[in-house]
């Protein structure tokens, strides 16, 4: 490796704008560009002309999340950690406001403000909120994590994480775990706590499950994946349909806006939690493929600049963007697939939405943040 | 904490994510490239559907080409329910819907708009008629204003017409909606299919009756087929395929129409004519029902086939309702216009049976044309005596014939009985069923009836069926007077008008039994778009069995039956009187069969010309009285007809006596 040479030349080469991540900037591009067209592919009908409000709505929300990601860029993530707690107060306060009656009810969930002809999701926010403070706290104690420390984590996340699931939203909630799991991970949190936080989590999850805090149609369709064949126009159609989607692509894929299942709309909330089906249906594997292959990129970018991080919090910040992204991915796509349960979690950058699409343009603006400022 | 602990703890977290992705991985191509074809089958039948559009029947002809069965177009309203489930108040779409129907003269409630929308015999993705026959005017209201009436439809429908109204109603039939049943015996169960290459749908229509019925598989056309894609609400996006309905093959019947027309009328006219007089004997003509029937002794055609009371299969092309049904058929048996009576009457034949006993006698040789015996007006069996209505003197068999003596076949029936080691036991039963009695002649329509002639193993079954306390006042037992009864068509003897036709046809041919046929050939569809108005098939004459009839028991019969119209003593000279018979002789025979507790049935049987006969008649009516007075007048009519002289008023003509 030529060290010394950039260590000769750091002053001149250390700006960050010279060390923008562009694999990671290119996969987000072409995600975020795959994603506008198979919303538009989903809702644009089976009729002439085609209806182009979603495309137009998801393309706004692009450019503005692009706009987001390069805002989070400019501050120097570690002088963002000072406003942590800032951030964390907002989205808590915005989590309780939308259980008052200021919020929204919608698809069962009391989950949305609205604004005029926009909703916006405060949980989106409430994640990149939670990967902020996490990140500061367990940065400043380094590694060295007792009980006291773990206890004092495990409120502050415990806490958004509950009003979610009040509205109720358990795939939220689920994400903010496994962002919690992987940051307490690197972090530094001895194994064995990793291990029965672990159990604790999943007793919590079964425990919740037979409480009453889910309707019975959300319990239904959790477990719905273990049996789909069981009632095929209640509670299953949607497993079945999504996975006749994504298997009716074949190898090559029934081509752009000629997926029968996606046309015709046998998948429903395609543009939103089951965009994954249209992109399989018609772009077929090679299609699919190739976004997996994309977010594995982003992945990979994500972890490396982790590694690449000039300190602890760096690293945490990228770990709890990568455990996000990560969980929502397989989630996602495996209820697609039909291997996991369905919970209404978007699909990261393919799904339509705003609050998801900003939310996550700020967490991949984060990783950029460390990435460009990995020497200074 | 070690410094590398946080790069470890990253690759503990690197692995878990490539784990993750390499089973979506696996799974995607589980999916999309080893389960595929599984998926794509599913995915298919999401999708697909056919709708099947029926085609139109094929026309029902007469012989002469004339149309008596046709289709027209009836304008029917209907109501999409896939689009009305969208229509944001749908509960005032129908009201306003049955406002207007009503209006236009088409009264409608809305209970009855919903109870055809809940209706299972429809397809749900097939708009549903709510209305039909509704005038034009309101095609062009409902037209002009489609927006006021989102999933409503005017459209044109092709339904049964009847040019010639009831004529030939029974021979005919009608259609109808098919049934849970005719849908399985046309292809079969679900589990069990049957292959059809015309397939039904559960509103499809179907022949129910007569030749309707029996032709359905020529009649009913090939329905076309639309392949279409929906979406996930059902609704039609595409069409993907469309095959157009082929027309149904056109029947011609053997049936004259102006014979079958003058049939009904003449036949109509005497029963209203005579019904609530009074029988020489006191008895009341109640004249409810009659038929006709006219065949060709050449081949067994029918040309006329009549029954009274009938019945307008108009009703029946929108579906006839159970009130009107039960209105119909809720009289006495003998009121009920669904009966044809041709062929499923079964009535004594009386003295029109005489023949087949004589025919018995001289082909046994147990008599000649000489063999005389004297009719003193009764016959004394030694146990019983058999009383008749006057004495003929001596008479041998073409005379017992012409003044249809009683006696005489008295006398034939007894000796039959005594001379049994003789000529057998069944004598006189298998002379009945050479001819064709007692067994269906095969007509195609719908539930023929096979008369009766009575045998002593018949009697004794009849006997044995009967419950332990009704057994003693039957008898188990065959006797003389059993054999004598039959001699003159009484007793348990039971014909239909077509099976006597049919006998009167053997006569006439020299010996030939036909299965009567109403159908001369199945044609083309003049809209067929392969072989337009083509001959598909000629349906030729079925020869049942062949009867020796040599002149020396042949001529006997005819010369009486001759003499029945022409000589001055006839039973049905009077109301032959006028008739020309030069070049037209008839041989005819009256009957006056008794009907217990009612008027006598009045039957009249002939064929003409005798030397190369073309009809075969007979007409019934029952509780009427003689056989000269009612029917004899009654195929007097078709006989001038058919013979090209001038149609005789029935009131002109006189009846004679019995």
């Amino acid at each position: 490796m030529a060290r010394p040479r950039s260590d000769r030349s750091r002053r001149d080469l250390s700006a960050p704008w010279r060390h923008v991540d562009g694999l990671l900037v290119i996969c987000v591009a072409a995600l975020a560009s795959v994603g506008v067209l198979m919303v538009f592919s989903a809702t644009r009908g089976p009729t002439d002309p085609p209806d182009r409000s979603f495309l137009v709505r998801q393309g706004l929300f692009v450019i503005l999340g692009a706009g987001v990601m390069v805002t989070v860029t400019l501050v120097d993530y570690r002088r963002l950690r000072d406003w942590a707690w800032v951030f964390y107060g907002a989205s808590t306060l915005s989590l309780l406001g939308v259980l008052s009656p200021l919020g929204q009810r919608s698809k069962g969930a009391q989950a949305w403000f609205g604004f005029g002809s926009f909703q916006v999701q405060p949980a989106e926010f409430a994640k990149v909120a939670l990967i902020l403070t996490l990140g500061s706290l367990l940065a400043m104690w380094a590694g060295d994590i007792d009980l006291r420390r773990l206890a004092l984590v495990l409120v502050v996340s415990g806490g958004p994480m509950a009003l979610i699931l009040l509205q109720p939203d358990l795939g939220t909630v689920l994400v903010l775990v496994s962002i919690v799991l992987g940051m307490l991970l690197v972090a530094g949190l001895r194994l064995r706590y990793i291990i029965a936080l672990s159990i604790v989590g999943l007793v919590g999850v079964v425990g919740i499950l037979n409480s009453n805090v889910l309707k019975q149609y959300q319990k239904d369709r959790l477990t719905a994946f273990l049996d789909p064949s069981r009632d095929t126009q209640g509670t299953t159609y949607n497993v079945v349909q999504s996975q006749i989607a994504v298997a009716n692509g074949g190898l090559t894929g029934e081509g752009l806006f000629d997926g029968r299942q996606t046309q015709l709309q046998f998948v429903p909330e395609q543009q939103t939690d089951f965009i994954f089906t249209a992109v399989g249906e018609e772009l077929g594997f090679i299609g699919a493929a190739t976004v997996l292959g994309l977010y594995g990129a982003v992945m990979w970018r994500v972890w490396r600049t982790a590694q690449l991080s000039r300190d602890l919090l760096g690293t945490l910040l990228c770990v709890g963007v990568l455990s996000m992204l990560a969980f929502q991915i397989f989630e996602n796509v495996g209820m697609a697939m039909g291997i996991m349960p369905v919970t209404g979690i978007p699909l990261p950058l393919l799904s339509y939405g705003g609050s998801s699409t900003l939310a996550t343009f700020a967490s991949l603006g984060l990783v950029l943040n460390v990435h460009m400022r990995r020497f200074r | 904490m070690d410094h590398e602990s946080p790069r470890l703890r990253l690759s503990i977290l690197g692995i878990v994510v490539v784990s993750l992705f390499g089973t979506l991985f696996a799974r995607l191509w589980y999916l999309q490239v080893l389960a595929a074809p599984e998926y794509r089958v599913e995915a298919q039948a999401n999708r697909v559907r056919t709708i099947a559009q029926e085609a139109p029947r094929g026309r029902i002809l007469d012989a002469k080409g004339r149309v008596i069965v046709d289709n027209r177009t009836s304008l029917v309203v209907t109501v999409n329910p896939h689009e009305l489930q969208e229509v944001p108040d749908s509960a005032q779409l129908k009201r306003r819907l049955a406002e207007t129907l009503t209006r236009f003269g088409v009264p409608t409630k809305v209970s009855t708009i919903e109870r055809r929308l809940g209706d299972k015999q429809y397809n749900p993705l097939q708009p549903i008629p709510v209305a039909i026959d509704v005038p034009e005017e309101l095609f062009v209201y409902l037209s002009e204003r489609a927006d006021e009436f989102p999933s409503v439809e005017v459209r044109r429908e092709s339904v049964r017409s009847y040019p010639y109204g009831e004529t030939a109603a029974h021979l005919i039939g009608y259609v109808g909606r098919i049934s849970q049943k005719e849908l399985a015996d046309k292809q079969g169960t679900p589990s069990d299919p049957k292959p059809n290459d015309k397939p039904y749908q559960p509103d499809s229509n179907i022949g129910k009756n007569g030749v309707e019925r029996t032709y359905e598989d020529d009649l009913r056309g090939y329905p076309g087929i639309r392949t279409v894609e929906v979406d996930a609400q059902n609704r039609v996006v595409r069409t993907i395929d469309e095959q157009p309905p082929i027309p149904g093959h056109d029947i011609q019947l053997t049936i004259d129409l102006d014979v079958q027309q003058l049939a009904e009328r003449v036949l109509r006219e005497k029963l209203d004519s005579i019904r609530g007089g009074r029988t020489r004997d006191g008895r009341l003509r109640a004249a409810p029902a009659g038929a006709v029937v006219v065949l060709d002794p050449n081949n067994g055609n029918v040309i006329a086939m009549a029954s009274v009371p009938t019945y307008n299969p108009e009703e029946f092309v929108n579906g006839i309702s159970q009130t009107r049904y039960d209105q119909l058929t809720g009289g006495a048996a003998s009121e009920n216009p669904f009966i044809n009576r041709a062929v499923q009457g079964q009535y004594a034949p009386g003295s029109t049976f005489k023949p087949i006993t004589a025919y018995a006698a001289l082909s046994h040789g147990m008599i000649d044309r000489t063999t005389t015996y004297n009719d003193r007006g009764s016959y004394d069996a030694g146990d019983r005596v058999f009383g008749s209505p006057s004495a003929a003197g001596p008479v041998n068999v073409a005379r017992s014939l012409t003044v249809s003596s009683d006696v005489f076949y008295y006398w034939i029936g007894h000796r039959f009985y005594r001379e049994r080691a003789t000529y057998g036991e069944l004598a006189m039963q298998e002379a009945a069923f050479a001819f064709g009695l007692g067994e269906p002649t095969g007509v195609p329509l719908v539930d023929e009836r096979s008369g009766n002639i009575p045998t002593p193993e018949w009697k004794r079954r009849i006997w044995e069926s009967l419950p332990p306390e009704e057994q003693k006042f039957g008898d188990p037992n065959w006797y003389p007077g059993d054999n004598i009864n039959m001699a003159i068509g009484q007793g348990d003897v039971l014909v239909t008008p077509l099976q006597l036709a049919n006998v009167y046809a053997v006569l006439a041919n020299g010996g030939t039994l036909y299965q009567p046929n109403v159908v001369a050939r199945v044609l083309r569809s003049p809209n067929d778009p392969v072989d337009p108005g083509g001959v598909v098939r000629e349906i030729q004459p079925v020869v049942k069995r062949q009867i020796p009839l040599p002149p020396e028991v042949r001529d006997p019969i005819v010369q009486g039956l001759r003499g029945v119209t022409t000589d001055p003593r006839g039973t049905a000279t009077a109301p032959f009187r006028g008739f020309d018979q030069t070049a037209f002789p008839i041989a005819s025979k009256t009957g006056t069969a008794e009907v217990k507790g009612k008027a006598d049935s009045s039957w009249f049987a002939a064929f003409a010309p005798v030397d190369a006969p073309r009809y075969s008649m007979v007409a019934i009516l029952e509780e009427s009285g003689f056989g000269a007075e009612a029917a004899a007048p009654v195929v007097r009519s078709l006989l001038e007809l058919v013979s090209g002289q001038q149609v005789t008023d029935l009131s002109e003509i006189t009846g004679g006596a019995e």
